[in-house]
């Protein structure tokens, strides 16, 4: 018996083995690095989870970019109806979603990429990193870029001017790898976007390369013109080409989930048509407005345009309960079943060649031309029958907004926008941006953040100002007859990188305010 | 208990008599001649033995050749004297020594006054006066220096317990729970938040509290070390009641309580919605109906049914007892249904030397429809809501329509909102079951190697199967529920093996006492691996189908894990004593973790002293002290890191990605070090009728894991979006007071009163070293922020308040009107209370016994975001007084004008409602309340002849009313049981009283 004792002791004393801990501290179900490898996951898996969150939610997008381009309007009286649509700063997280879910992983993939000499797959990272930065700065302005995840100045921003430059550069890079693998096959497993293309994909993503050039430099056009027009001409000379066809369309594939905007409208019921959708598209009576919405269910909300049975609320509206304004139009059914969303399409392709064409930039080729493709592309891409009639209606005009939900007049707006949709060669430069940048909002629909940025830029389309602006000196007031010009720096960064964002501020043309414009925003003439 | 005692000991005195010399006496006490009841009276060197009756008087039957008695009493010297018929012993005080035997860590006993740590003792008895299902929260003001909350899910819900204050601000800072030496699972379900959810639970509920002899608190981490780092927030020790030799007791026990709300929110009726609005914002009165929101309410009853068998021999003792408890809820179809089987042997072999025990206790528990919490499907917010003028009785009886469209029947209700929904479709139509099956089945062998030293080991394995289940039918709100339903299912297992080994060492060297501890412990758990699914608002392929083949394509079902941990530890502790007037405590332990493994850091050594001197043994006192002891100590315990944070993997996510880890491997963590100083003082005068126990302790807690999880992406360092690190330091300062006295103490009357007083001071000394602007939230929701500050504490509250200028007045907006609130979240208070106080009173007279217990909370605050709602909705009885005012009584300015009232509804739907103004709903947490009440009767069975050895019948009240309370709610229920939410109110089932009567019959 003592044996025995002294035998189990001994071993109880002697043993803490910790040879099973290794494993015990591992969730089963999880996948390894060391699994990952098998079928190249290790560099490929990640993409389609870095590519899904280019997108923002409810407060990173549509009660942000989506409601400041007016493509939307909440009937939701949020924190007693003053909050961001209202420019007064309550959510503020796009920031976290790019950082966490796109600039990490990315970087990740790339230090694992280039110690395995995967170099296609570094440059695809890199790509990422670009898709996802450059709309994250429409928000904020400067943004850490080149030296994030640096041990010594990680917490160093790039001003507007360096970013735009380390965007051209990498591009370039990125673009002499693709054009140097044109046949790789690496990415098709991981590729939802053009991986069906079989031996046209690496060149797909050349057009894509491009095509963002092209944006970025039309997005600079009016602050550094000559960068705009080297680098946009460069896109434009490229001999992969640009996204020219629907077949090219740069799109996000939403991995068998919903569509964000379709849960907050049919689930959530915090979204519906905005009053500007509904100025332009009854106005200029766009065959598109039944592929975008879908009617108003209360008939005395559209009693001022019976045939065209459709409602939206005033963007930064006075609401009272959420219920009042519920009964507007809501998006199309058909949102609940869509299994792809657009980055980039033809149709801004063609909109930012007319602008090219007017700023004079080499291979735009004709504005008029290009402008009349913007739209068939855009119809096309929707299903959107009458595409000829519409371009050639020239009376047609955006309409005054009636909200007849309260008593006297709360939400209504007479329309500032005159446009029509024909083209005219012998109107001005000015007018005929303003044709371009109307038609190029109305085609980027549901795809906010370059309309954002375009209405910013150029002033185009005329969208109505918020009804109701609680914007004060928290955040940074708006003048009456103002929008609000850009996110201020989220808190997280405010207080644990003071020094980053005070020197990011000193790049900026005004404090951490909502009301400083941005760099490309220069608030001068178009021309 | 004392009383059961003394009757069970007459009966086994009974037992043993047999017919010789009968002798008859009478045992008095010096303090006041009034006779002692209950003292033993022992024939020396043999089993046979009595107690003296409520005259003082015995009768015992002397073996022959018996020439001594022995007769003691608790708090007595023992006296021995020579049997003789009609003999008078008097009992003097005994001042040497009051022995109170107390169970402490891995089961060993040690007299309570060697001790040089606080610990306190609550009989079973004592606890199933105010009986719960959750034997935790019977433990309420009963000891000092333990804050519990009780879950507001209803039957069978989870506690939060925290011994001295929160210590981390990652892990819950909750005590060990142990049955008999041997730790067990407490593995909590999930809690529910703002925007809703349920708790599902804790293990503790499985226990049959019938089943309790008594429940030790363990409160510093000197009495935890013992067990290792789980035992670093104190222990909870559950004895279980075993067989008594020498005789066979049946028991029967059976509780009826009935349970009923204790108050709703004070609700207005009088005015209406206007254009179909969900708030009831009309200014015109009506006469609406009222009476919908008390008849939604349904008294609840819990009847708990025990019935034990206990006996045994000089060999072998068993006890065996099955327990069934049927409760429902104050919320229709809120019911819950357990059963527990415990069987215990014990038995002594070889010569007595060697004693095998065995102990299997089976639990099935089954709770439907545990009550909600939180804005979403909860039927209190619909039925708060309701708008005043519509009727609520068409709701109510026809809560689903058939709908033509789609051939079926569906949610009958006004609105299609995602905060409110038909009360009567959700407690219908989203049944939830949540089921547990559990067996914790150990086995022990005691070897009595020789008169010093004893061997002893123990095995346990603690099996849970547990899943949970919600149907959702069509019809829901469309936030939350598919148009086709939604099935939520998980069920996973629960397991945890313990084994140890230890060697007990007791030896005297002249003046010297030593007892040795050596052991050894090995302790694998896997919690929660199982499988779950919950289609949420992605459609099911058909309708109201709830089972697997349904799901859509994009539902990842997943396989769960909790976490694996294996510990393995070596301790050693010795106790040496000094003529029964010093003791010094020496303890060490060495712990070996899986969750730091690869850290070099697995492997930890920790110690911790402790010195006790009993002052009335080393100098005279005066003759009103009957015992004074001095006790200090300091402990040192090491805590490891949660499960899995070394090195993660990565996850495979419902988009058919990979979501790649960007967690930093945290290969340089160290486990985190709580170290306490505790010292105190124990004294007892008059012989026992006054006593006093005082105790300070510090508690500091370092190198606490940290998750920066919300790291800028400044801190992004080698692009990871987050890391893990140690750091920050938490101070918890206290005191614990108990008193203790018997004011009256006569032949039938006795008063017994306890003062349990505690007070803790929590302070953040360091967060975030080099950062002191840094914060970490604790589960903020809209318009609570728990946010810890360096320099601040744990329970501190921000949110936004009223903009003030300097002289006091609330700037109103310039054009509005409305009441403007600050930009950031402000300092509110903090939640903990400043001190808490549980007064016990036992009165007993003859067969009664009167029992009280108040229970108060002084300071702190609580928060509720059930009135900011009702406010906003325009629901509350004062906005309905303010609509008859014309208004809101407020101190304000606009631009330069005072105001000195404002329309009620623009004032509280800007303060109330979501987001609003946080400040207004900050009430005060004081409250005093009488936690329970009894009366019971013991019948005086042996005057019947009747085969029944003892019965006793009592009328007990929990909860009954509140002496002073301040808040609109019960602040001491928790919608949560985890790290955040506490002290919140978001549309909480109300408190509620339970009153009825216990029974118990011995055979």
């Amino acid at each position: 018996m003592k044996k025995l004792i002294y035998f189990v002791m001994a071993a109880l004393l002697l043993s803490a083995c910790t040879s099973e801990f290794d494993k015990a501290n591992q969730n089963p179900y999880e996948i390894t690095n060391q699994s990952l490898t098998q079928d190249f996951n290790h560099i490929g898996s990640f993409f389609p989870t870095i590519m899904s969150n280019f997108f923002g939610h409810q407060i990173e997008e549509n009660l942000v970019a989506e409601s400041f381009c007016d493509y939307m309007a909440t009937p939701t009286p949020f924190a007693s109806g003053v909050n961001n649509t209202t420019y007064y700063i309550r959510w503020n997280t796009y920031w976290d979603r790019i950082y966490n879910n796109v600039m990490s992983p990315a970087s990740q993939v790339i230090n694992i990429a280039d110690q395995g000499g995967y170099t296609m797959f570094s440059a695809w990272a890199k790509l990422m990193k670009i898709l996802g930065m450059s709309r994250l700065t429409t928000y904020h302005g400067p943004v850490i870029y080149s030296n994030y995840g640096s041990a010594t100045n990680g917490g160093t921003y790039d001003s507007e001017s360096e970013l735009y430059n380390a965007f051209f550069t990498q591009l370039d890079a990125i673009q002499s790898t693709f054009a140097a693998n044109p046949t790789y096959t690496g990415f098709k497993k991981f590729d939802a976007s053009y991986g069906s293309k079989n031996e046209s994909e690496i060149l797909a993503w050349r057009k894509l390369v491009n095509s963002l050039r092209l944006r970025l430099a039309i997005r600079i056009s009016k602050v550094a013109p000559a960068i705009a027009k080297t680098q946009g001409e460069k896109a434009i000379a490229d001999p992969a080409g640009l996204i020219l066809s629907n077949d090219d369309n740069f799109t996000i594939s939403l991995y068998g989930q919903k569509l964000y905007l379709s849960i907050i409208c049919f689930e959530w019921d915090d979204t519906r048509m905005s009053a500007g959708m509904e100025s332009f598209l009854v106005g200029l009576k766009d065959p598109r407005i039944t592929k975008y919405f879908q009617p108003a269910t209360k008939a005395s909300l559209y009693a001022d345009h019976t045939d065209y049975p459709y409602k939206g609320i005033r963007n930064g509206a006075k609401l009272v309960a959420k219920d009042d304004h519920t009964p507007c139009s809501k998006i199309n059914d058909s949102f609940k079943s869509i299994t792809k969303r657009n980055y980039l399409a033809a149709s801004e392709v063609y909109f930012d060649l007319a602008e090219a064409a007017l700023r004079g930039w080499a291979g735009a080729g004709d504005a008029k031309t290009n402008y009349e493709n913007g739209v068939k592309m855009s119809f096309a891409d929707w299903g959107a029958g009458g595409v000829d009639a519409y371009l050639a209606d020239d009376t047609s005009k955006p309409i005054n907004y009636v909200d007849p939900v309260y008593d006297g007049v709360i939400n209504s707006f007479t329309s500032r926008s005159t446009v029509t949709v024909k083209w005219n060669d012998s109107d001005t430069p000015e007018q005929k941006l303003e044709k371009i940048i109307t038609q190029k909002w109305i085609a980027g629909f549901f795809n906010p953040n370059e309309p954002w940025a375009d209405f910013r830029r150029t002033g185009y389309p005329k969208l109505p100002t918020v009804y109701k602006n609680d914007s004060s000196s928290d955040w940074g007031v708006i003048p009456a007859g103002e929008w609000i010009k850009r996110m201020p720096f989220v808190d997280s960064e405010r207080s644990g990188n003071a020094t980053g964002v005070k020197n990011a501020v000193t790049t900026m043309k005004g404090a951490d305010l909502i009301s400083t414009r941005l760099w490309w925003d220069t608030g001068a003439a178009n021309f | 208990m004392r009383k059961t005692m003394t009757l069970l000991c007459l009966f086994i005195g009974i037992c043993w008599a047999s017919a010789q010399t009968k002798i008859t006496g009478t045992v008095i006490s010096s303090d006041d001649g009034q006779p002692v009841i209950g003292a033993t009276v022992v024939a020396k060197g043999t089993s046979v033995g009595t107690v003296t009756n409520v005259d003082g008087n015995f009768t015992i039957s002397l073996p022959s050749g018996s020439k001594t008695l022995v007769i003691s009493y608790v708090g007595m010297a023992t006296v021995e004297a020579a049997p003789q018929n009609g003999m008078k012993i008097t009992l003097k005080a005994d001042t040497k020594q009051i022995k109170e035997v107390v169970v402490t860590a891995l089961g060993i006993q040690r007299d309570k006054k060697t001790l040089a740590y606080s610990s306190q003792q609550v009989s079973g008895d004592e606890m199933l006066k105010a009986k719960d299902i959750n034997f935790m929260n019977s433990l309420s003001g009963k000891a000092a220096g333990i804050e519990i909350k009780k879950s507001v899910s209803g039957a069978g819900g989870s506690t939060r317990t925290v011994l001295r204050g929160s210590k981390s601000w990652s892990q819950l800072s909750e005590p060990l729970y142990v049955i008999d030496g041997v730790p067990m699972v407490n593995h909590k379900g999930d809690q529910s938040g703002m925007w809703g959810g349920t708790d599902e639970g804790d293990g503790l509920s499985q226990i049959n509290p019938d089943d309790i002899e008594s429940v030790s608190i363990l409160k510093g981490s000197n009495a935890a070390i013992l067990y290792g780092s789980q035992g670093a927030n104190g222990v909870v020790i559950i004895t279980t009641k075993k067989g008594k030799e020498g005789t066979t007791n049946v028991t029967f026990s059976s509780s009826t309580l009935f349970e009923s709300v204790m108050s709703t929110p004070n609700l207005q009726y009088k005015y209406g919605s206007e254009g179909g609005a969900k708030e009831s914002w009309s200014y015109t009165p009506g006469n609406y109906a009222s009476n919908y929101v008390k008849d939604f309410f349904q008294t609840g009853a819990n009847l708990v049914n025990t019935v034990s068998i206990s006996g045994g021999n000089n060999k072998t003792t068993a006890y065996f007892s099955y327990g069934n408890t049927l409760a429902s809820g104050v919320i229709p179809n809120n019911k819950y249904v357990k059963n527990n089987v415990t069987f215990q042997q014990s038995t002594k072999l070889l010569n007595d030397k060697l004693t095998v025990r065995s102990n299997v206790m089976l639990t099935s528990e089954k709770a439907n429809n545990r009550n909600t919490a939180g804005y979403y499907l909860n039927p209190l917010t619909g039925l708060y809501l309701f708008p005043r003028d519509k009727d609520f009785s068409s709701y109510q009886n026809n809560y689903q329509v058939f709908s033509k469209d789609r051939n079926m029947y569906l949610q009958n209700w006004f609105v299609a909102d995602h905060m409110q929904s038909n009360p009567y479709w959700l407690i219908n139509k989203q049944p939830k079951t949540d089921l547990t099956k559990r067996v914790i089945a150990s086995v022990s062998a005691d070897y009595q190697i020789s008169k010093k030293i004893k061997f002893q080991t123990r095995a346990s394995y603690d099996y849970a199967v547990k899943s949970y289940e919600q149907k959702y039918y069509a019809g829901g709100n469309t936030v939350n529920i598919s148009e086709n339903g939604r099935w939520s299912y998980k069920k996973f297992d629960d397991m945890m093996m313990y084994t140890d080994g230890i060697f007990t060492y007791t030896d005297k060297f002249g003046d010297f006492s030593v007892n040795g501890v050596l052991g050894a412990s090995y302790q694998k758990s896997v919690l929660g691996n199982g499988v779950s699914v919950d289609n949420g608002s992605n459609s099911l392929l058909y309708p109201n189908e709830f089972y697997f083949q349904n799901l859509p394509t994009n539902v990842q079902v997943q396989s769960t894990y909790s976490g694996e941990v294996i510990k393995e530890g070596a301790f050693a502790n010795a106790q040496i004593g000094y003529k029964d007037m010093i003791y010094l405590d020496l303890s060490g332990r060495n712990d070996w973790s899986s969750t730091l493994v690869g850290t070099g850091n697995d492997s930890y050594f920790y110690p911790s002293f402790g010195l006790t001197g009993i002052l009335s043994q080393m100098v005279k006192m005066p003759s009103a002290v009957t015992f004074a002891k001095v006790r200090a100590s300091y402990a040192k315990v090491a805590n490891d890191v949660p499960f899995n944070k070394i090195s993660a993997a990565n996850t495979i996510n419902s988009s058919a990605g990979i979501d790649k880890n960007t967690v930093a491997p945290f290969t340089n963590a160290k486990p985190e070090m709580l170290t306490t100083i505790e010292v105190g003082t124990d004294w007892r005068f008059f012989g026992g009728r006054l006593g006093l126990d005082f105790t300070y302790y510090n508690i500091a807690s370092t190198n606490q894991f940290i998750s920066s999880s919300n790291v800028t992406a400044a801190q992004q360092l080698n692009g990871y979006s987050s890391f893990y690190y140690n750091a920050g330091k938490i101070v918890n300062k206290g005191l614990e007071i108990v008193l203790t006295t018997i004011p009256v103490k006569s032949r039938n009357l006795e008063w017994k009163s306890t003062f349990n007083f505690s007070r803790n001071v929590n302070k953040i000394v360091e967060l975030v070293p080099g950062y002191p602007d840094r914060y970490i939230d604790m589960g903020a929701s809209e318009g609570y922020v728990p946010r810890l500050y360096q320099g601040g504490s744990f329970g501190d509250i921000y949110g936004l308040k009223f903009v003030r200028n300097s002289s006091g007045q609330i700037i109103l907006d310039a054009t509005t009107g409305a009441p403007t609130k600050t930009k950031d979240p402000q300092y509110l208070g903090n939640l903990e209370p400043k001190f808490s106080l549980g007064w016990s009173n036992g009165f007993s007279y003859k067969q009664f016994a009167l029992n009280f217990l108040v229970n108060a909370k002084i300071g702190g605050k609580c928060f509720s975001q059930t009135e900011a709602i009702l406010d906003g909705y325009g629901v509350s009885e004062r906005t309905a007084v303010a609509r008859d005012n014309g208004g809101v009584a407020i101190n304000a300015i606009k631009g330069t004008t005072p105001v000195t009232k404002i329309d009620a509804k623009l004032y509280y739907t800007t303060v109330g409602d979501r987001n609003g103004v946080s400040e207004a709903y900050v009430y005060d947490r004081t409250n005093i309340r009488l936690t329970q009440l009894s009366l019971s009767y013991d019948l005086n069975v042996s005057k019947l002849k009747i085969p029944v050895k003892a019965a006793s019948i009592s009328l007990v009240g929990n909860n009954l009313f509140f002496i002073y309370k301040k808040a609109p709610y019960d602040p001491e229920l928790t919608m949560s049981t985890g790290l955040g939410s506490q002290s919140l109110d978001n549309f909480n089932v109300p408190s509620t009283r339970t009153y009825g009567f216990n029974l118990k019959v011995s055979f």
